[in-house]
């Protein structure tokens, strides 16, 4: 037994956590991040952390690491040169994507920069039909020319994308091959990366793959290259999209799947906070300084988002449904040129950041808002290491108060109303579009404003019960240290779903059952930690878009045939609203999803004494809300002071280091036995 | 009237725009014609009880125009009284209820909130049906349906559908799309009622007035901000449908926040080409509002300042008997003529003519087991340039935003196989900024089938602004070389046509576009040697 960490590499901070298994001793670090080579920081994080709880490299048992930097070299665009070979004919399909523009009415809006130019993408004779026969076969000889060329342009990544590579990958599997031999560099097939029919989605996710290869490869040889130096032994594992994590090796060939790794183990660890708390339907809240990313969860599952795009580019990789809207603290408020207040998606950042951190931001924020409001502690944040201004976040809110003709706290209010309703949309696009009653869930609010403004957002969604977990700021680091082996593979291939079928589905069965087994193997997982989950995505035959239905567990026979279509009309009619019996229902897709179980971190101690006193607020202060009609004092308490059992009326504001919760008049928050605040909004 | 504050007016405004937008992914998600769940030639909206545009999802703004007309037509023929919960209209025709063309087929389901009609949900798609038709009147173009009740107090009347049907050429996909149009105003209604029961009727009815004058105000300033003035511009319109080049004029006339478009076109048409006066003013609407504020909320409100007008009897303003299916080519026609004469008094605003078509190909046969089979696809094209930058190649422009469809999906419903889908080379108007490319999309047909193609720019050219060049026009390739055609050609197996899109029009003079993007443009093949040559100055592409 030794010490599991967690590394969670941000563009500011690097936080690390440390869980003794024995002990359960549990300890968190933060150093600034050193973004030239995050690989330094990460190490030096790791050194000191080990430092202050006398361990050494060699007592590590499970590293965990998470890491914007495919995210980031995709948005700043700082990918390799990349090269495409793909099938004659077809060289711009990558620019013209869907032909549809990206803004309906804004002439000066653009696409998002194509990724390969136009001379760098090759041609190649061949073609497949829909049927997965061969029509053309690969032609090797121009195929080694267009590799030739790559290589004399100096490409360090390739990208090959056939049609229908995805049902007949054959000429896929030539192509690369040959441009290993010919080019060399890293490259990247469409059947490996995304094996799923469109093939604009799946382009694009080859690309994208191919485009972040290099970067991925060098950042990851840097890193094992510390690690070693530190003299750490436990093998390294690295967050995905898809709330789960890869080895180093998985993340170094499919760079894409880490594209979301951040906010995805958020979610990973509020699943976790649910479990305990005995929750199953959860709703996640992530509201941070730019944005707020939220997500649904049902009966403790996160789905995967259907048609995954990252800063414009689709990527046909398995990624937590996770929404993010433009409304975050430092989301910034304006009055239009018809007078209504607008607030986001512009964002004041870090620097110069809010109006009262007095860093020469003069536009008012949502967090000037709340400490004009006194919501917030009007002169400090992070437990006083921070001091704030709240005159300069008074005038800034004035200035607007001033074209709205409204109050100056009627003002404040308005932009967090306004900013409410911006995240009540991003709630409903993971709820009510997609077929759930917010109201039937809990929301679990987390990252620096989620407890701030979940009372408001509740209220707007008229949701009963919030959980604010104890450490709401770190809960990311948290997640690192929960999170399972995940690999998922999928066989596309559409059939008629009856038992005239059952032949080719045993067939794509097989075929995904293999691929699990190699990843098992390759990751060394042993026979007691696997675990099996597969899907279908079934349609009816003439529609083009599919639901996820779970794929029925037993043996694969004509009941389990109908029982995967009776599970299908149900999620139909719950999505659309109809379904229409006897007309024939397709398969398209199977999903697997492999994962590995990691003994997890038991962070969760139960405490046993439940306090029966009334807490006492360590103060007090005067805070602006509708519901008084103006003024009014509000009791503080600091969170610490919190104990299983303790039970606040509202209006109250809970304060910790890096959080502030809200709890409004009407309310009631009690602390459980896990010290998560859990409010009644008395719905 | 009750008084609302701005900040319940945004977020009421919120809420209404998830309701439209979530009945919109609803009906694309649920449809089973190609045309609308992977082409999303579909939109959604909540019109106010009058008829009064309310909020319209961002979908494709020519369908604002089969909204108009509906809601006002159903109140005048049926009477507010006789509107009853659980009835459902259904409609198409371009002379009762204003519907733009046939194949968009509009059902709307009035809402009730404490049995009070209080809104309505409405809806329309793109139905790929009626084809192979004759255009000479809009009797030829398909069954025609004033706003009539499919549902009557929730009961299907199913005679009126039964003679829908039979006058469909793919009646079981009309079928599956009616369901998923039906679905998707239920749903509307359902999540306007929560809203009401949440705000109260005093407040959503203030809110949705207060967001109607506030596209109103938001108009109007960006009116304001343009110099008084008349600004006149003209433009050819030509078609394969139709043998002679017409010419279209606009004079828009400033004066302070109010603005009058006035239009001259010759008159109406034998042809499919002709626009009823709610075409002409959905492509107004769109062409105003993307010059002066791209961001106004699209409803009723950004109408009233302005006026238009154009002759009735013209092809800007038919009337009956007039055919209107290919109304889309003129309604492009009419927003270049728009952003021409605004470019001239806001030339930092507007972009040069994109490809300023919906270049369509539509493909009926017959399947092994006798139902007939109808593919129609529309073709994007080059973007205009603009003053920020290069056109973006390769797109829809204007009043048109489908998607296209997955050639891996294409090819498994219907006997086509596409053999190129690239963009055209040269075909980018020259400029400082240059226009974006057309596409060029070859097909083979594999089994015997009916064909005609819809397209424009085959004799005039999307135009440049500031010194920019004109882009390429259309060209379509049977397989007996380049030309234009009109009418339906019968295809052999193993048949192969091409379509050439327009490029769109370049921005500024070519010798003042930097060095380094125009050698871009020559490695990348966009242009070839002696374009580079002789337009942009480069000796030996350097």
């Amino acid at each position: 037994m030794g010490w599991r960490v967690g590394v969670d590499s941000g563009g500011t901070f690097t936080d690390v956590s440390l869980y003794h298994e024995e002990s359960g001793r549990f300890e968190d670090w933060k150093i600034p991040s050193t973004p030239e080579d995050p690989s330094r920081g990460i190490a030096m994080g790791i050194a000191e952390s080990l430092a202050m709880v006398g361990a050494s490299a060699d007592d590590l048992t499970y590293f965990g690491h998470g890491t914007t930097v495919a995210t980031n070299s995709l948005i700043e665009l700082r990918g390799a040169k990349t090269g495409l070979i793909t099938t004659e004919g077809f060289r711009d399909l990558l620019e013209i994507g869907r032909q549809m523009r990206p803004s309906l009415y804004d002439m000066m809006a653009d696409k998002p920069p194509v990724l390969v130019p136009r001379r760098l993408r090759e041609e190649v004779p061949e073609r497949i039909r829909f049927d997965g026969t061969i029509e053309i076969p690969l032609d090797m000889r121009r195929l080694r020319e267009a590799a030739r060329r790559l290589a004399e342009e100096g490409v360090a990544a390739t990208a090959i994308c056939f049609l229908y590579g995805y049902l007949e990958p054959r000429h896929e599997a030539a192509a690369k091959e040959t441009v290993q031999d010919v080019a060399g560099g890293f490259v990247s097939a469409s059947y490996e990366v995304a094996p799923e029919f469109r093939e604009f989605e799946r382009l694009s996710a080859t690309v994208v793959n191919a485009f972040l290869g290099p970067v991925m490869k060098l950042y990851i040889e840097r890193l094992s290259e510390r690690l070693r130096e530190l003299g750490m032994r436990a093998v390294p594992h690295m967050t995905q999209s898809n709330g789960g994590v890869i080895g180093f090796e998985t993340a170094a060939r499919l760079p894409i799947r880490t594209i979301l790794s951040g906010p995805s183990t958020g979610v990973v660890a509020a699943q976790e906070i649910a479990r305990r708390a005995g929750l199953k339907d959860v709703i996640t809240f992530d509201m941070g300084g730019t944005s707020s990313d939220v997500a649904l969860l049902e009966n403790l599952e996160c789905k995967r988002s259907k048609e995954p795009v990252v800063h414009g580019y689709p990527i046909k990789t398995p990624m937590l449904d996770i929404h993010t809207v433009g409304a975050g603290g430092g989301s910034i408020a304006t009055v239009d040129s018809g007078g209504l207040l607008k607030v986001g998606p512009r964002s004041a950042g870090a620097v110069p950041g809010p109006a009262c951190y007095g860093q020469g931001g003069n536009e008012a924020t949502v967090t000037d808002a709340n400490v004009v409001l006194q919501t917030l502690n009007p002169s400090q944040l992070l437990g006083g290491r921070m001091k704030l201004r709240r005159d300069l976040a008074s005038d800034a809110v004035a200035r607007l108060s001033r074209e709205l003709n409204l109050g100056l706290q009627e003002t404040a209010q308005g932009i967090v109303s306004v900013a409410t309703a911006n995240m009540a949309k991003a709630l409903r696009v993971v709820s009510v579009e997609r077929g759930y009653d917010p109201r039937e869930h809990a929301l679990i609010a987390f990252g620096g404003g989620g407890p701030l403004h979940a009372a408001r957002l509740a209220r707007e969604l008229d949701i009963s019960t919030i959980i604010v977990p104890p450490a709401p700021g770190s809960l990311c680091a948290l997640g690192l240290l929960l999170t399972d082996l995940k690999a998922d593979f999928t066989a596309s291939r559409i059939v008629p779903l009856n038992s005239g079928s059952l032949p080719s589905i045993e067939l794509m069965l097989e075929g995904l059952d293999d691929q699990a087994s190699d990843w098992f193997e390759r990751e060394s997982i042993g026979e007691e930690r696997r675990v099996i989950v597969r899907t279908s995505d079934l349609r009816y035959a003439g529609q083009n878009y599919e639901l996820q239905v779970p794929f029925p567990s037993g043996p694969l026979d004509a009941n389990a045939i109908s029982l995967l279509e009776r599970n299908f009309e149900a999620a139909h009619l719950r999505r659309f609203g109809f379904e229409s019996p006897g007309d024939p229902v397709e398969l398209v897709t199977i999903r697997l999803e492999a994962v590995g179980t990691v003994s997890k971190a038991d962070l969760f101690k139960a405490n046993s004494v439940k306090c029966s006193d009334a807490p006492s607020p360590a103060g007090s202060r005067v805070v602006w809300m509708p519901e008084f009609s103006g003024r009014g004092r509000c009791p503080v308490f600091d969170r610490s002071d919190l104990r299983f059992g303790h039970v606040l009326e509202g209006p109250a504001i809970v304060e910790q280091m890096d959080t502030t919760t809200l709890v409004l008049p009407g309310m009631r928050a009690a602390v459980d036995k896990f010290l998560n605040l859990i409010l009644d909004t008395g719905r | 009237m009750t008084a609302i504050d701005p900040i319940t007016v945004e977020v009421v405004g919120s809420s209404l725009n998830s309701v439209v937008e979530e009945m919109g992914e609803a009906l694309v998600r649920a449809s089973y014609s190609t045309n609308i769940k992977e082409r999303r030639d579909c939109s959604t909206a909540l019109f106010d009880k009058r008829g009064f545009t309310i909020c319209q999802a961002e979908h494709i703004p020519m369908h604002l125009g089969s909204f108009i007309e509906f809601i006002p037509y159903i109140i005048e023929s049926c009477g507010t009284d006789e509107i009853r919960p659980g009835d459902v209209f259904m409609g198409n025709d371009a002379y009762a209820g204003g519907a733009t063309h046939l194949p968009d087929i509009v059902l709307a389901e009035p809402i009730f909130f404490e049995r009070e009609l209080v809104a309505w949900a409405i809806n329309t798609a793109h139905h790929a049906d009626f084809a192979d038709r004759g255009h000479s009147h809009i009797f030829q173009e398909g069954i025609r349906i004033p706003p009539v009740r499919l549902y009557r107090e929730g009961v299907l009347q199913e005679d009126l559908r039964e003679v829908f049907l039979l006058n469909c050429q793919v009646p079981r996909e009309r079928l599956s799309d009616i369901n998923a149009q039906l679905a998707a105003n239920r749903l509307g209604a359902r999540r306007l009622n929560d809203l009401f029961a949440k705000y109260g009727r005093e407040q959503m009815l203030a809110a949705w007035r207060a967001l109607q004058d506030y596209s109103e105000r938001k108009m109007r300033a960006g009116i304001a901000a343009i110099p008084d003035g008349v600004y006149r511009f003209s433009d050819t319109f030509d078609s394969n449908q139709y043998p002679a080049s017409l010419e279209f004029d606009v004079a828009i006339g400033v004066e302070g926040d109010s603005m009058v478009l006035d239009f001259n076109a010759p008159a109406q048409v034998s042809a499919g080409l002709n626009m009823v006066y709610t075409s002409l003013l959905s492509a107004c609407y769109y062409s105003v509002k993307s010059a002066v504020d791209p961001t106004i909320l699209p409803n009723s409100g950004l109408a009233r300042p302005l006026r238009i007008a154009a002759p009735k009897g013209s092809i800007l303003n038919c009337v009956h008997p007039a055919a209107v299916d290919g109304r889309i080519a003129a309604c492009q026609r009419v927003a270049d003529l728009v952003h021409g004469a605004l470019s001239q008094a806001i030339p930092d605003k507007v972009a040069a003519a994109g490809n300023g078509c919906c270049t369509g190909a539509i493909f009926n046969g017959v399947r092994s087991n006798g139902e007939l089979w109808v593919y129609l696809e529309t073709i994007g094209g080059g973007g205009g340039a603009r003053p920020t930058g290069d056109g973006m190649s390769g797109i829809q422009v204007h009043l048109t935003n489908t998607s296209n469809l997955p050639v891996e999906a294409m090819e498994r419903e219907y006997p086509l196989t596409l053999l190129r889908y690239e963009l055209v080379d040269g075909s980018a108007g020259p400029g400082e900024f240059r226009g974006g490319m057309g596409i060029r999309r070859m097909y083979r047909v594999e089994e015997a089938c009916r064909f005609v193609v819809e397209g424009s720019r085959l004799r005039s050219r999307p135009w440049g602004l500031a010194g920019g060049r004109h882009g390429a026009g259309s060209r379509f390739d049977l397989g007996d070389g380049p030309g234009a055609f009109s009418g339906t050609r019968d295809l052999e197996p193993g048949q192969i046509v091409a379509i050439e899109t327009p490029g769109g029009g370049g921005y500024g003079p070519p010798a003042d576009r930097s060095r380094a993007m125009a050698r871009a443009d020559l490695l990348d093949g966009r242009i070839c040697k002696d374009e580079a040559h002789h337009i942009y100055g480069l000796e030996d592409g350097r």
